[in-house]
Parts: structure tokens; sequence; C-alpha cells
């Protein structure tokens, strides 16, 4: 077996860190190891984006910049995200260029990175990545820490002609029609959640769902499933078995994926586009806290 | 309004700006660890639960002495949010003292006056997990004098919600 030079760096461990050259497109991921090496690398930008709002002040990797997905990625009034103009001026804030490669990584096993990354996709912002592993692995490893933050010169960031809706985010209406014409449609929520126990996932407050249950016709396909135990990305073999030959999706597939809030489902969106090379994946963002408060919106409950 | 300590730590917190807020918040929960019991301490009450909803587990570990004074240590697992390891400093320091009673009587608007209306909005059921604990503890606490008071048994520990 041989890997591209390009993906396979030395490891202080015991083994050769490396992400599977049998990815669709293996370079949307960087491991922690190349990273380390690229820390004062001008042409990218590290950035944080965590569920724990103050995490990244209690340290981060050198040069990191943070994302909130909330504050700074949603809107504040309305349900949607920030305006053009508005990613533009974080862009240049965080000292982004357009040509700037973006290197996403946070907690939760990435999955803040992954709806950053997706939400930066929105704005047609392509030249992003995912650190593999994310701030645990990088942390494990024993990697540096530091509580600077850093200062970067604006930058002139063109704002995008438009966000990307149409092409890589779904809505109430296009899950609707996906699930009425029995289109592939996956759930990544828990198992209790899909079955409609419970209203949100193991470990997190109930956040005002009336109902439980499940999209007509999706099937389930915990994100988890996606990832190893030190939340780097299964194989591309793996991944394969689980998505296309267990759920039976094609590569060109018209795929809407959700879960709560569209964080879990940013995660399974990034292996299907990314790591599966699948072509036209959607991101259904409202997600269950929408559909399962929604008047009349369709529910299966149980398996 | 509030107990005095509480009420000093509200005072700092309102001379700060937002930035200022979320460092000191950072650094309060730093300070989390200090709080944990020492070896040989005795309590009244333990509380170790991983509720369902919560990140990880925390215990509540609740003393109360002379005068009724209560005291509080608290354990954090590690994936525990940093804004829940940060009201565990400030509710260990500004609790301190108080009996159990008054710790119950603690109003919980005093939160937003700490960490900001913005975290709260956020994060607002993560705000509110640890005083909730302590309140419970002491509710317990209480609970368990007043049915050695008349002679019956203790009551069963409740089961608070947590968000973790």
């Amino acid at each position: 077996m041989t890997f591209s030079p390009l993906f396979l760096f030395p490891n202080p461990g015991n083994f050769f860190a490396m992400i599977d050259p049998n990815y669709a497109h293996p370079d949307a991921l960087v491991t922690t190891d190349w990273v380390a090496a690229h820390l004062q690398d001008p042409e990218i930008r590290l950035v944080e984006s965590n569920e724990d709002i103050l995490l990244y002040g209690t340290g981060h990797i050198p040069g990191a910049v943070h994302i909130d997905w909330r504050a700074d990625l949603q809107d504040q009034t309305m349900r949607d995200y920030i305006s053009p103009e508005a990613f533009a001026a974080l862009c240049s804030k965080n000292g982004i260029t357009r040509n700037t490669t973006v290197i996403f990584y946070g907690d939760k096993a990435n999955w803040w990175a992954c709806y950053a990354l997706w939400a930066f996709r929105l704005f047609g912002h392509d030249k992003v990545k995912i650190m593999d592993g994310g701030r645990d692995k990088w942390i494990s490893e024993g990697r540096e820490l530091t509580r600077q933050t850093p200062q970067y010169p604006a930058t002139e960031y063109p704002v995008p002609a438009r966000r990307c809706d149409d092409e890589i985010r779904a809505f109430y209406e296009d899950t609707l029609r996906q699930s009425q014409n029995r289109l592939p449609l996956i759930d990544v929520r828990s198992p209790g959640e899909f079955k409609g126990e419970v209203t949100h996932m193991p470990e997190y407050p109930q956040e005002g769902v009336l109902r439980g249950g499940h999209v007509p016709g999706a099937k389930s396909f915990p994100w988890k499933r996606a990832v190893n135990d030190d939340a780097t990305f299964k194989s591309a073999a793996d991944l394969k078995a689980i998505y296309e030959n267990e759920a039976g999706l094609k590569p060109d597939d018209e795929t809407i994926v959700y879960c709560r809030i569209g964080e879990r489902s940013s995660h399974t969106w990034f292996v299907l586009t990314y790591l599966l090379g699948h072509k036209h994946v959607r991101n259904y963002d409202g997600s269950w806290t929408e559909w399962g408060n929604r008047v009349r919106a369709p529910i299966e409950r149980g398996e | 309004m509030y107990p005095p300590k509480l009420s000093e730590i509200i005072a700092l917190f309102e001379s700060l700006s937002d930035a200022e807020k979320r460092e000191m918040l950072i650094s309060y929960a730093d300070g989390a660890k200090n709080h944990a019991p020492r070896e040989g301490e005795v309590f009244d009450l333990e509380d170790v639960r991983k509720d369902e909803e919560c990140t990880d587990t925390v215990g509540i570990f609740l003393k109360v002495g002379e005068g009724l004074a209560s005291h509080y240590r608290v354990t954090l697992g590690p994936h525990v949010q940093t804004l829940t390891r940060a009201m565990t400093s400030i509710l260990c320091k500004g609790l301190e003292g108080l009996t159990p009673q008054e710790v119950l009587d603690v109003p919980a608007d005093f939160v937003p006056r700490i960490v900001g209306a913005d975290l709260v909005r956020q994060r607002s059921q993560t705000v509110y997990y640890i005083l909730t604990r302590m309140k419970s503890a002491a509710k317990v606490w209480l609970n368990r004098e007043r049915a050695r008071a008349a002679g019956g048994d203790p009551l069963p520990p409740s089961q608070p919600s947590c968000p973790g």
C-alpha cells in the first residue's frame, strides 16, 4: 500500500497520522501534524468553532481565531444566517482573504467546525478544510495551546454576490417534497430522537420542540457512526459501507440531511460531500426544531 | 437583596465590559478546581450524579456547620462546559456561609447581571445549572432535618434537571 506524501506526516506517537487517500477529496482534511507544521503559514487561517462558548478563551491553537456559530454566523434577529455584507466583514476582521485556506477545528468531534465550514460554503468560500480529530485530538497529543488572541490586519474581502442557499441548504418545503417523493433523507440524530422517545439529544436540555419523531421516509444514521473514538473520521471504506451500502445513498443522489438545529447534520453533510464525493447533498438547518414545531408537518414515530 | 459576597461579585461583573466579563468568567472557571472536596473533609450531603441532559458528572457536597452556615464543594467532570465551571466558582464563593434556607431564597435573577444577557440568551440552561443543584442540595438537607425533627425517615434526594 502506498500513501501520497501530501497526506502523510510523522506523528510523535507510535504511528503515522494520515488522511485516507481514498476519500473523494482527501485534501478537505488536514492532520494535527500538518497544522502544527503550518502555524506560521500566511496562506491559511485556523478557525476554532465550539459548542462551549468560552472554550476558545481557555486556550486555543496558536494563531487560531474564534468564530462562534451563533454570535458570528447567525442573524441575531431572524432565524437565518448573516448577510453577505456581514460575512465579508467577519472575514475581513479575522484577516481572511478570498484566497485564504480556512482550516476549521473545534470541540464535540468537529460538529461546529463542520457547521462553520458549511456556512462559509454558503458564501462561496470554497478553500476550506477540517482538522481531523478536532480540538480534543490536538490537546490529547499534548500540543501547544495559547490564550493569546491573535490580531490580523483587516483584509479587503469582497462582498459575495449572493448566499448559495439553493445549492447546499434545504428548507422546510424542500424537505417536505423530499419526504413526499421518498427521496434520500437522512436523520443523523440519536436513535431516541428519531423514534420520538425524546426531543433532545442525550446529555442536552429540552429545547422547546413540541413533537417528537422524524420526517416521514427518513432513515436513521446517527452522525457518530462516521467517527472513530478519537473523533477522527472513519476510513473511506467504512464510510462507504455505512452510507452507500447500508443507507443506499448514491453519489449522484439528491440527498437532504437534518438533525435538531443543523450542526450534527453539517458533520454528515461534510462526510457525504467531501469524504464520499456525493455531489448534491443539502443540509436542512431548520431541522427538527422547525419540523417538530410546525403546524401540520407530517411526522412518523418509531423505528 | 443578595447575600453580601454574591453582591460583591455581581458589582464586579457589572463594572466590566462584555469582553472583560468573558475573561473574568474564564478566570473563575480556572478556579473551579479549588472548590473540589479536600482530603479528610466530611459532608452532610453528597449528591454526585450525571443527569441525562448533562454533558458530564457533577458532584455537589454540602456541609452545614455552626450557626447553620453551609459550605459547598463541587466536583466537575472533564466535559463540563466552561460557563458551568465559572458559575461553580462564583456560587461557591458567593453563597459561602449562608444557611440552607438562605441559599433557597437567593433569587436567580442575578445570573444575567454576572454573565451578561447575551450569554444567558445563548446558553440559558447552562448558566443556571449549578445554582439549581446547590439549591436542590439545600432543600434535601432541610427536608432531612425536618423529617429528623418529626421523627420520620429522611426524604430521598430530588432529581433536578441538568444541562451541564
